[in-house]
C-alpha cells in the first residue's frame, strides 16, 4: 500500500471509481435490504452512502411468496421473498422521485420471467433522469420462473445481458450467484456480452427444517442464505470472479463490519454492498465508512483506492492448483 | 412518526410466571414517541448469533419516568439471552414501529379484549386506559377480558386486574384455572349466553386463535383490532419477510400480501384471508434451544 506523509487528522480520501461511476466512497446497500431508501431515512443521511440499490424491480407488480418467507440461521438468515415489488410503473411514478431529488447515485436492481420482460424494463429505464446504473439480478433463487435459472447457465447469463444492452445505455452491472459450479465461466459470459460491470455474490441457496412439525421453515421450501455466515464464500466467489474478468467488481455477502468490506476492497473489488446487516443495524452503513476512514488514518493511506487489490498475489499460486482440483472436470 | 435507533439501560428484570419475564428498559426518547400497540425490536445481545433482532410490544410505556416495559415469554435462544441481562445492561432497541391500537370510536358501550398466553402484554395498559374512560360512568365491569393460557401458572398475577374493577374470565387448556377449552370458545358461549353486543374487540395471541377471534368478530358484525405476529427481520418495511396472507379490496381474487410491521401489527379481521394462515404447533421445550 501507497504509503504518504499525511498528518492524522487530515481526512482520507475514500472515493472510488466503478467504472463509468464516481463513488464519494465504495459503500453501497444492497438491493432487496433497503426497500426504496425511504424506510431508513430516520437512521442514516442517504446522501453519505456510496450508492443505493433498490429493492428489484420487475415490469408487473409481484405479490410476493407466501409465508414464512424467512427463518433465522446460525450467523444468518434464509429468505424466499420472492422479489414482491410494486412494479416499474409505481416505481418510476412514486419511489424514485424521492430519490432523484438527493445528491447520491442510484442503482436499479431489475428482473424479468422472460428475455422480452429483461428489455422491456431496460427500456423503460433508459434515460430516466436519476438513474446511475441498472443491476440486472440474474440470481434470484426463490422464484421458478427465470431468475437463477437464467444466471446459473453461462449462454443463458449472456443472453439477458444482450437483450438488456441493446435496450439501454445505461451502466450495467450483473448480480452473480455463487450457486454454479463455476462462478467465472458465468462472469466472463456476461463481460463479453456486455456488463460493465459484475456484482457478487447473491444469497446461497439453503433451507432449514422444523422438527416438531416436520415442514420446512420456509414456505417456498429453499430460499436464500445470507448474513455473516456466507462472508467466506462472498470472498472466494469474489477472488475467482477477478481472475476471470478485468472489469470493475463490486463485493457482497455478508458484510457487517468496516473490516469486511475492507477484506473485499483488498481482494481488488471497487467497491461494496452491504444487505442483511442493514436489518440487524439500520445505520450499520455509516459506521463501515467511519470505520473505513479510522483504518486509513491508523495505516497512513490517504485514498482508499491505494487499499484496492493489495492483496499479496504470492498466495495465490497453491489457490490456482487446488480451484483446479476442485473444479475442473476430468 | 419518528423512528429511534436508542441505546438503553436495564432498569430491572423480573420473572412474572412461568418462563415470564418483565423487562424494565430506561428509554426515554422512545417513550416519548411510543403508542400503546405499537412495537420495538431488541438486539439481544452483541455479535453475530443470534443476529437479528426481536420483536416485542410495549407492554407499558411511562413517558414521564422515560421507561418502556417488554412483558415476554422465554421461548428460543434469542427470548433466553434477553432473560439473563441484569440491570445496567445496555441494550440497542429500535422503536416506537408499526400502527398500534386505537381507542373505540364508538360510546362506552361494552369492549372485549382477548389474550391468549403472552398476548397479554400489549393488552395491560390499553385496559387500564378503558377503565380509566369508563370509571366516570360507573361501567369498568362492561370491560371484558378474556384470557387463556395452556395452564394457571402462565397467568401474570391477577392482583392488576382486580384493581382495575374489570370483567375477567379466565380459561385453561388443562382446567387448572377458569374454564378449561380455548379461551375463543369461552368468548362465544359468554357473548351469546349473556347476549353481549361490544362495541369493539381487541385481540393478541397465538395465530390460531386470532383465526377463531376474527371468525366470531365477522360473524356477529364487531369491530375488531386484532394485534397479529410475524417473524421480523428488521421491522422496518425492508425486508418484506414479515408477510400476512391479506385481501386486497380492490381485486379481492388476487394474491396479496399485508407485513405486519407497516401495515401492523393491528389490523382489522377483514383485512386478513385467514384460511390462508399457517398456525404454528405449540412452543416446543425450551431446553431444546438452549
Amino acid at each position: 500500500m501507497a504509503q504518504n506523509s499525511n498528518a492524522p487528522g487530515d481526512t482520507p480520501d475514500l472515493s472510488v471509481q466503478l467504472g463509468p461511476l464516481r463513488l464519494r466512497n465504495p459503500v453501497m446497500v444492497a438491493s432487496g435490504t433497503f426497500g426504496y431508501g425511504e424506510e431508513y431515512e430516520d437512521f442514516l443521511d442517504l446522501e453519505r452512502l456510496g450508492a443505493i440499490v433498490v429493492k428489484g424491480i420487475s415490469l408487473r407488480p409481484r405479490p410476493g411468496n407466501p409465508p414464512p418467507r424467512i427463518v433465522e440461521t446460525a450467523a444468518g438468515m434464509i429468505n424466499a421473498i420472492g422479489l414482491e415489488n410494486v412494479g416499474v410503473d409505481v416505481f418510476l411514478k412514486s419511489k424514485l422521485p424521492h430519490l432523484q431529488r438527493l445528491q447520491v447515485p442510484v442503482v436499479v436492481n431489475i428482473f424479468g420471467n422472460t428475455l422480452e420482460e429483461y428489455a422491456q424494463l431496460a427500456a423503460k429505464l433508459d434515460g430516466v433522469p436519476g438513474i446511475a446504473a441498472l443491476e440486472i439480478n440474474i440470481s434470484c433463487p426463490n422464484v421458478k420462473e427465470g431468475g437463477m435459472v437464467f444466471g446459473t447457465d453461462p449462454l443463458m447469463a449472456a443472453r439477458v445481458v444482450q437483450v438488456v444492452r441493446r435496450a439501454t445505455a445505461l451502466p450495467l452491472i450483473t448480480k452473480l450467484t455463487p450457486n454454479v459450479t463455476r462462478i467465472g465461466d458465468i462472469a466472463r459470459a456476461t463481460v463479453d456480452a456486455g456488463s460493465d460491470m459484475l456484482s457478487c455474490i447473491n444469497t446461497v441457496a439453503a433451507m432449514a427444517v422444523d422438527i416438531f412439525s416436520r415442514r420446512p421453515k420456509l414456505a417456498n421450501v429453499m430460499g436464500g442464505l445470507s448474513g455473516p455466515a456466507i462472508k467466506p464464500i462472498a470472498l472466494r466467489c469474489t477472488l475467482e470472479v477477478l481472475r476471470e474478468v478485468h472489469c470493475p467488481v463490486i463485493g457482497i455477502g455478508g458484510i457487517a463490519t468496516p473490516t469486511d468490506a475492507l477484506e473485499f476492497l483488498v481482494l481488488g473489488a471497487r467497491a461494496v454492498q452491504v444487505g442483511t446487516a442493514n436489518f440487524v443495524n439500520p445505520s450499520v452503513t455509516t459506521e463501515i465508512i467511519e470505520g473505513m476512514e479510522r483504518f486509513l488514518r491508523v495505516e497512513k493511506i490517504a485514498r482508499l483506492e491505494d487499499c484496492i487489490g493489495t492483496l499479496d498475489t504470492q498466495c495465490l499460486f497453491p489457490f490456482a492448483e487446488i480451484a483446479c482440483e476442485l473444479t475442473d472436470l476430468p | 412518526m419518528m423512528k429511534i435507533m436508542e441505546d438503553v439501560s436495564v432498569v430491572s428484570q423480573e420473572k412474572v410466571a412461568f418462563q415470564t419475564h418483565l423487562l424494565r428498559l430506561s428509554a426515554g426518547r422512545i417513550s416519548r414517541e411510543a403508542r400503546l400497540g405499537q412495537f420495538l425490536m431488541v438486539q439481544v445481545r452483541d455479535g453475530t448469533d443470534p443476529l437479528l433482532r426481536r420483536p416485542f410490544s410495549f407492554h407499558r410505556i411511562d413517558a414521564e419516568q422515560g421507561v418502556v416495559e417488554i412483558l415476554y415469554r422465554v421461548v428460543g435462544r434469542g427470548t433466553w439471552w434477553l432473560s439473563q441481562c441484569d440491570s445496567g445492561a445496555r441494550l440497542r432497541i429500535i422503536g416506537p414501529l408499526g400502527n398500534g391500537f386505537q381507542l373505540p370510536q364508538c360510546g362506552p358501550a361494552p369492549v372485549v379484549a382477548v389474550a391468549g398466553g403472552i398476548g397479554i402484554a400489549p393488552m395491560m395498559q390499553l385496559l387500564e386506559k378503558l377503565a380509566q374512560w369508563l370509571a366516570p360512568s360507573g361501567k369498568t365491569r362492561e370491560i371484558h377480558l378474556f384470557y387463556g393460557a395452556r395452564t394457571a401458572e402462565e397467568f401474570i398475577p391477577g392482583k392488576a386486574f382486580d384493581t382495575l374493577g374489570i370483567t375477567v374470565h379466565w380459561s385453561t387448556d388443562d382446567g387448572s384455572r377458569g374454564h378449561e377449552g380455548f379461551v375463543t370458545r369461552l368468548l362465544e358461549d359468554t357473548m351469546r349466553r349473556e347476549k353481549i353486543k361490544p362495541c369493539v374487540v381487541y385481540s393478541c395471541g397465538p395465530l390460531a386463535m386470532q383465526y377463531h377471534v376474527a371468525r366470531w368478530a365477522l360473524e356477529n358484525g364487531v369491530p375488531s383490532q386484532l394485534s397479529l405476529e410475524s417473524l421480523m427481520a428488521c421491522g422496518l418495511g425492508a425486508c418484506l419477510g414479515c408477510a400476512l396472507p391479506a385481501v386486497n379490496p380492490a381485486a379481492p381474487q388476487e394474491e396479496h400480501y399485508l407485513h405486519v410491521c407497516k401495515d401492523g401489527p393491528v389490523f382489522k379481521a377483514e383485512m386478513i384471508q385467514w384460511h390462508k394462515i399457517q398456525t404454528h404447533p405449540a412452543t416446543p421445550p425450551i431446553f431444546l434451544f438452549s
